[in-house]
């Protein structure tokens, strides 16, 4: 509280010693909490707090793929558009950075070693021996890599809403949206598919393919309970996809849906102007909560269970 | 497909074909980052840890040589020092036996002085007894010559001297010129 004191009577004086009145972090929160609260109560009392259902808008529809260039099973649609923009982000974005390698590193470059590191060391290194760790990590860090920047590019807004087109100026252009190629199940299965055909590999190439399969037992567990757990294994690791593909596009579906909600779309459902400007500040919160934290952290569990499962695929015992 | 799309179920159904634009997407997104990318990051970054490994084996080295540096202008500090307290006393030694050699010189030159005085002393005292034996001898042949009114011949003359000097005592002469 005292500090809160001084910093305002620091704040006033050097109001009056520039002549220009500046704000405290608190006031400016403040301000900003009561605009917030003010736009509510003018927005209900114009509009009212009572809508009425719009059942023509679904939200679930911006995350429908529409076919754009046509070419049978392979149609170019939003979600390969974000894929070739994930990859164009991650190959130029590091491949950029790589090239301009300086022995002192500026901001940028330091945030990539630390991410190399990352990647390196405490993904891929602490998961399996350094042979295969020197082997696998391309593997790996191109995961993690692509996982993420698929996520971040997901967060930009970009006009890709063919459904809903705006006219600018006489020119009909889809609309902006977040859409993110790991919001969309195949993506995401794919990558576990490949996954789960790697560790598999790796592991019937270090045991054969008879080894691999015994050593999904735990050594020491015979007879018929050893059967079980060996059926209970099998299907162990082909969960493995499911939870790998549901985890990164449950995660990112959610995210951008919530977004989507708190933006604005609940507003439009329930027909309530007052609650799109009441849920406004969730969503720019839940948006940098995504942006900051979801997009690296789901590439990252992503990226080590695949670490996990290609190291306990040649481990000696189960 | 309105149908599908109105509840959402399209949501999870997996599509072979953008399954497949993933596939050759990351494939080709994997072979770039580890032709163009990987191999030149991993590179600056061991190029770091060697450049940082030099520069901490350097600054050991200089280190090292700093403290070798160190001992041996201690090492030779103390010799100096030590040198410098060789001299000292062996000067201080030097200048006492000077010191000593002067004493026993100015002292032998002293002694020498006296014996020598002590020499001419006696000499002069010798010769001067001499003299004063002669004139007592002259004088008493002169005195003895007047009394008798003869003149006296040499064994008088001598017995006479003798008789004199017999009576007259030197001693005290002798031995105060020895003294002086």
């Amino acid at each position: 509280m005292s500090a809160a004191v001084d910093s305002q009577g620091a704040a006033s004086s050097a109001a009056a010693g520039d002549g220009s009145r500046k704000f405290t972090n608190k006031q400016i929160l403040l301000i900003l909490v009561g605009i917030w609260l003010g736009g509510v109560v003018v927005l209900g009392a114009i509009y009212g707090i009572h809508g009425t259902r719009n059942t023509s808008f679904e939200p679930q529809n911006e995350f429908k793929l529409d076919t754009w260039v046509n070419l049978g099973i392979f149609s170019i649609n939003k979600a390969v558009l974000y894929l070739f923009l994930a990859a164009i982000a991650t190959s130029a974005s590091m491949i950029y950075i790589a090239r301009r390698m300086q022995q002192r590193p500026n901001k940028v470059q330091a945030a990539v070693e630390v991410l190399y590191e990352l990647m390196r060391n405490n993904i891929t290194g602490s998961a399996m021996s350094e042979k295969m760790a020197a082997k696998w990590f391309p593997f790996i860090g191109a995961l993690f890599l692509f996982i993420m920047f698929s996520n971040l590019v997901g967060y930009i807004p970009l006009p890709t809403n063919t459904e809903h087109e705006i006219s600018v100026f006489g020119l009909q252009i889809p609309s902006f949206s977040l859409y993110a190629a790991t919001a969309n199940l195949s993506i995401p299965l794919v990558l576990a598919l490949v996954v789960f055909v790697s560790y598999t590999f790796e592991g019937v190439r270090a045991k054969g393919p008879i080894g691999y399969l015994k050593g999904l037992v735990p050594g020491g567990v015979t007879g018929g309970m050893a059967v079980a757990i060996f059926f209970l294994e099998v299907l162990s690791n082909f969960m493995r996809i499911l939870s790998l593909t549901i985890r990164l596009f449950a995660n990112i579906l959610a995210g951008h849906l919530i977004i989507l909600f708190m933006a604005g779309a609940l507003a439009v459902i329930l027909g309530i102007s007052a609650l799109g400007w009441f849920t406004l500040p969730f969503g720019i919160l839940l948006f940098a909560f995504e942006v900051g934290l979801v997009a690296a952290l789901q590439a990252f569990i992503f990226a080590t269970l695949t670490a996990i499962y290609l190291g306990g695929a040649v481990a000696e015992d189960h | 497909m309105p149908v599908l799309a109105s509840n959402g179920s399209f949501l999870i159904k997996p599509g072979i074909g953008l399954m497949v634009w993933t596939l050759l997407v990351f494939g080709f997104t994997m072979v770039l980052l580890s032709k163009l990318a990987f191999p030149r990051i991993s590179e600056a970054l061991e190029r770091r840890k060697r450049s940082i490994e030099e520069s901490i084996d350097s600054a050991e080295r200089t280190r090292e040589e700093a403290q070798k540096l160190l001992a041996e202008y201690r090492s030779r500090l103390q010799e100096a020092r030590a040198q410098s307290e060789e001299i000292v006393q062996h000067a201080r030694q030097t200048a006492e036996a000077h010191e000593r050699e002067a004493k026993e010189s100015a002292r032998e030159l002293a002694a020498e002085a006296a014996r020598r005085a002590q020499r001419d002393i006696e000499v002069a005292t010798q010769r001067a007894l001499g003299e004063l034996r002669k004139e007592v001898a002259d004088l008493t042949i002169m005195a003895t010559e007047k009394v008798t009114r003869k003149t006296l011949d040499g064994t008088d003359q001598k017995r006479l001297v003798e008789e004199a000097l017999g009576e007259l005592d030197f001693s005290g002469l002798s031995s105060g010129a020895a003294n002086n």
